[in-house]
């Protein structure tokens, strides 16, 4: 995906996260999603299938893929495949 | 503390493990297996298929509803390697240390029993799916919790998890016009855990009481709250986008939200916790006021 394409996806991710937790306020693109709360074990297969959704296509998940949503920039460098 | 220092419990244990030990036998050599099995059979019932009770059902024909059998059965067979794993881990970290010294003989058994289930499961998926679904799920961080509450909250899940299963193996082991390769596992598997569930009743019962003498109601609602949203993960992760791709439906994304919406799903959820709430509930673990399943 074309940086601009990527660029498009994030703002959504965001929304969707803080739709779930409005008291976040803000997510830089670096805070930590698990520690602070914003993706917990019990939402996080609904979070998977909305980023492949938006992503278009299946995330693959070997040994330890949690860092992959570790963060927006993580999201957006490995889900997106943003450069 | 023993965990199982109650002589009602102790001899549940001891009769389950007797019962393991004269119903043994090996998967290894006794299952049957066949070399292929036809996509176009029911693979289970089309009553247990995620589409059952909606509109959605009436949008495919037969060969199209076997095929979506096939896979979402491909993937419950999938979901029970990746559930079998964690309470592999989880029992296996507890066996043989302290607290646990009247549950270990019984332990030995229910660890050896479910790398069984696991590797027929698994081999069931591979021989006729080609493939095991991946684990998409996140594993919950209990770290920071009391260890009593995260063993009840372990103990708690494995029941849970087991019990889903169990109404799923029960109805597809019963059902005659299922190819017999598929009813065997299902049975075979329902044999096992119908001893699994009852050591877990009762253990799990018992350790909410602890509970409730160690903590006050606020921490034992919130444990409560936990637990309601692990029953509704658990049957949210029966739908995946992944088995209606395979199965050749599209917009299969979609298609997963708009069926958590089904009023007819929310029925068969119902159906499908029914005896587990029943007994949660008279164990006072869920409160019946609270309940919205
Ligand atoms: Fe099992
Ligand atoms: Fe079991």
């Amino acid at each position: 995906m074309s940086t601009a394409e990527t660029a498009s996806l994030l703002p959504k991710v965001k929304a969707w996260l803080l739709a779930r937790k409005p008291e976040a306020g803000d997510i830089e693109m670096d805070l930590d999603l698990i520690e602070n709360r914003l993706i917990d074990s019990l939402g996080f297969l609904e979070f998977v299938f909305f980023l492949e959704e938006l992503g278009g296509r299946e995330i693959k998940f070997d040994g330890d893929s949690l860092h992959k949503f570790r963060s927006l920039r993580a999201i957006n460098e490995n889900i997106f495949g943003a450069q | 503390m023993d965990t199982v220092a109650n002589t009602d419990f102790t001899r549940t244990l001891n009769r389950l493990v007797e019962l393991s030990i004269d119903g043994y036998y090996n998967p290894y050599t006794e299952l049957q297996w066949e070399e292929a099995l036809d996509d176009e059979q029911w693979w289970m019932p089309a009553s247990l298929l995620t589409l059952y009770d909606t509109k959605f059902i009436d949008e495919f024909d037969e060969p199209q509803l076997m095929k979506l059998s096939k896979w979402e059965s491909i993937h419950f067979y999938s979901l029970n390697i990746h559930g079998i794993r964690e309470l592999l881990i989880e029992v296996t970290k507890r066996i043989h240390s302290p607290g646990y010294e009247g549950a270990s003989e019984f332990f030995h058994h229910f660890i050896g029993e479910e790398n069984e289930h696991m590797w027929f499961f698994a081999k069931f998926c591979l021989k006729y799916g080609s493939k095991i679904y991946p684990d998409k799920s996140m594993k919950m961080n209990v770290a920071e919790l009391e260890s009593d509450i995260q063993t009840f909250l372990v103990f708690a899940r494995i029941l849970i998890f087991e019990e889903i299963v169990d109404y799923f193996n029960i109805r597809i082991g019963k059902d005659e016009s299922l190819h017999p390769v598929i009813r065997q596992v299902n049975n075979v598997h329902h044999q096992d855990e119908s001893r699994h569930v009852a050591f877990g009743r009762q253990f799990v019962a018992q350790l909410h009481r602890d509970l409730i003498a160690a903590y006050g109601h606020a921490r034992l609602t919130e444990i409560e709250g936990y637990l309601r949203r692990y029953i509704d993960a658990s049957l949210q992760s029966f739908y995946n986008p992944a088995v209606y791709r395979d199965a050749g439906i599209e917009d299969e994304y979609r298609l997963r939200s708009a069926l958590l919406k089904e009023p007819g799903r929310t029925r068969q959820h119902e159906k499908i916790m029914g005896r587990t709430t029943d007994f949660l509930i008279k164990n006072g673990i869920l409160s019946e006021e609270n309940s919205t399943l």
